[in-house]
């Protein structure tokens, strides 16, 4: 086993990991250097651990990772040619000046080329770290809590604040004894664009040619949830956008859930 | 000198900004490139960029005209809300109108289009879903 998991590291540090073109970059904007991937677990998917640029000003929350308990699916709407400090650029850009956004809004976001394009390469690529709560569920979303969420909302882990300053309660994120949804779910976006085209959405496909997520994206979403189940036995469901409020997001990968369980079903994990 | 300063600063100040003008304009130019499919304006609205991640110019032609197309005069001002971006020289806007029907209903689509400026001009650089 150990002998396996030596090889694999060596061969996973050799080969170059992604090269991030920056046909979708902003002016100006310089690729970040892509580190090497991170050592857990290695058995299901590598996952790419970029240095991300954030915003010191803003406010953000905290939580023990045990208190999540659903993968959120989204798309990121862009072309399947961003990257993620494209994402985490963009993120950087939105909220208000009063409050601003900490840093890309989702856990991992998922680099996948469309189906029949061998661009970009398949990568799965760290976000915002699961103890940071993010940003993808909808901010006005509130989830009942289980009794393992309640206890550790009741014990004062779940704590809000900025860098360098005291991290304290915030009692805003409950209301009538439910839960943001954002603390209790981790956001997983496909880069690229799965809802058809329309007046507000360009970059859609055709609805001729209607797009779904490659055998390949399938298997990478299943694979990272299963590795993260693994590690955090409590995430135990696979939800998408839409059923959290009204949205397009995440188009076609919605219909592809079922695919995604049943993958993750033989890799040894099992989602509701 | 210090005149020239002030002219400086004016032309600067112009030329990272935006006005709700410019901006209704822009997409009034969309909805004429996307609803009354006159791809001869796609240069005007959307930047280099966008076209090369929409797979070209002429495929970005071809598949707007796959969109149900409608006469420019019976169409009403596109209701735009936007914002300047925190950190970078680019604007994020958002179409009040829902884009597709669903069961009966309408779904938002969620999305943000990215303005930037190009040689001075605002134009659609990509669009973004509704993370928050």
């Amino acid at each position: 086993m150990l002998t396996k998991l030596l090889t694999l590291l060596i061969l996973l540090t050799a080969a170059p990991l992604h090269s991030q073109d920056c046909v979708n970059c902003l002016p100006g904007y310089n690729p970040a250097p892509i580190l090497p991937v991170q050592p857990w677990p290695l058995e299901l998917i590598p996952i790419q651990v970029p240095v991300y640029p954030r915003n010191s000003r803003a406010s953000f929350c905290k939580r023990p990772v045990d208190m999540v308990d659903t993968i959120v699916l989204h798309h990121t709407a862009t072309s399947s040619s961003a990257s993620a400090q494209d994402i985490n650029r963009m993120h950087l850009n939105e909220g208000t000046a009063a409050d601003p956004w900490y840093m890309v809004a989702y856990s991992y976001l998922v680099g996948a080329a469309y189906p029949g394009d061998s661009r970009p390469a398949n990568a799965v690529i760290e976000g915002r770290p699961l103890d940071i709560v993010g940003a993808h569920a909808g901010s006005n979303v509130f989830l009942p809590m289980t009794d393992t969420q309640r206890q550790i909302w009741d014990s004062g882990q779940v704590v809000c604040g900025r860098d360098g300053e005291e991290f304290s309660v915030n009692n805003t994120l409950v209301q009538n004894g439910r839960i943001k949804a954002n603390v209790t779910t981790i956001g997983v976006s496909v880069i690229g664009n799965y809802s058809p085209r329309s007046i507000s959405n360009p970059l859609g496909y055709n609805r001729s040619r209607p797009r779904l997520p490659s055998v390949g994206t399938i298997d990478m979403i299943a694979r990272l949830s299963c590795q993260l189940q693994k590690k955090y036995p409590n995430m135990k469901s696979i939800k998408w956008h839409s059923q959290y409020h009204s949205t397009e997001c995440p188009g076609t990968i919605k219909n592809v859930v079922g695919q995604i369980k049943t993958k993750a079903k033989g890799y040894g994990c099992d989602f509701n | 000198m210090r005149f020239q300063l002030i002219v400086l600063m004016f032309l600067s100040a112009n030329a990272f900004s935006a006005s709700d003008k410019e901006m209704d304009e822009l997409f009034r130019k969309y909805d004429s490139v996307m609803i009354g499919h006159k791809v001869e304006l796609i240069d005007e609205v959307f930047t280099r960029k966008f076209l090369e991640s929409a797979g070209g110019k002429k495929e970005f032609s071809e598949g707007v005209k796959e969109l149900p197309k409608s006469p420019l005069k019976t169409l009403a001002a596109p209701k735009i809300s936007w914002k300047k971006g925190l950190k970078d020289e680019l604007w994020l806007a958002k179409r009040a109108e829902s884009s597709d029907k669903k069961n009966g209903k309408d779904v938002p689509s969620g999305n943000q289009f990215i303005i930037v400026k190009e040689n001075g001009k605002l134009k659609i650089d990509g669009t973004m879903s509704d993370a928050e």
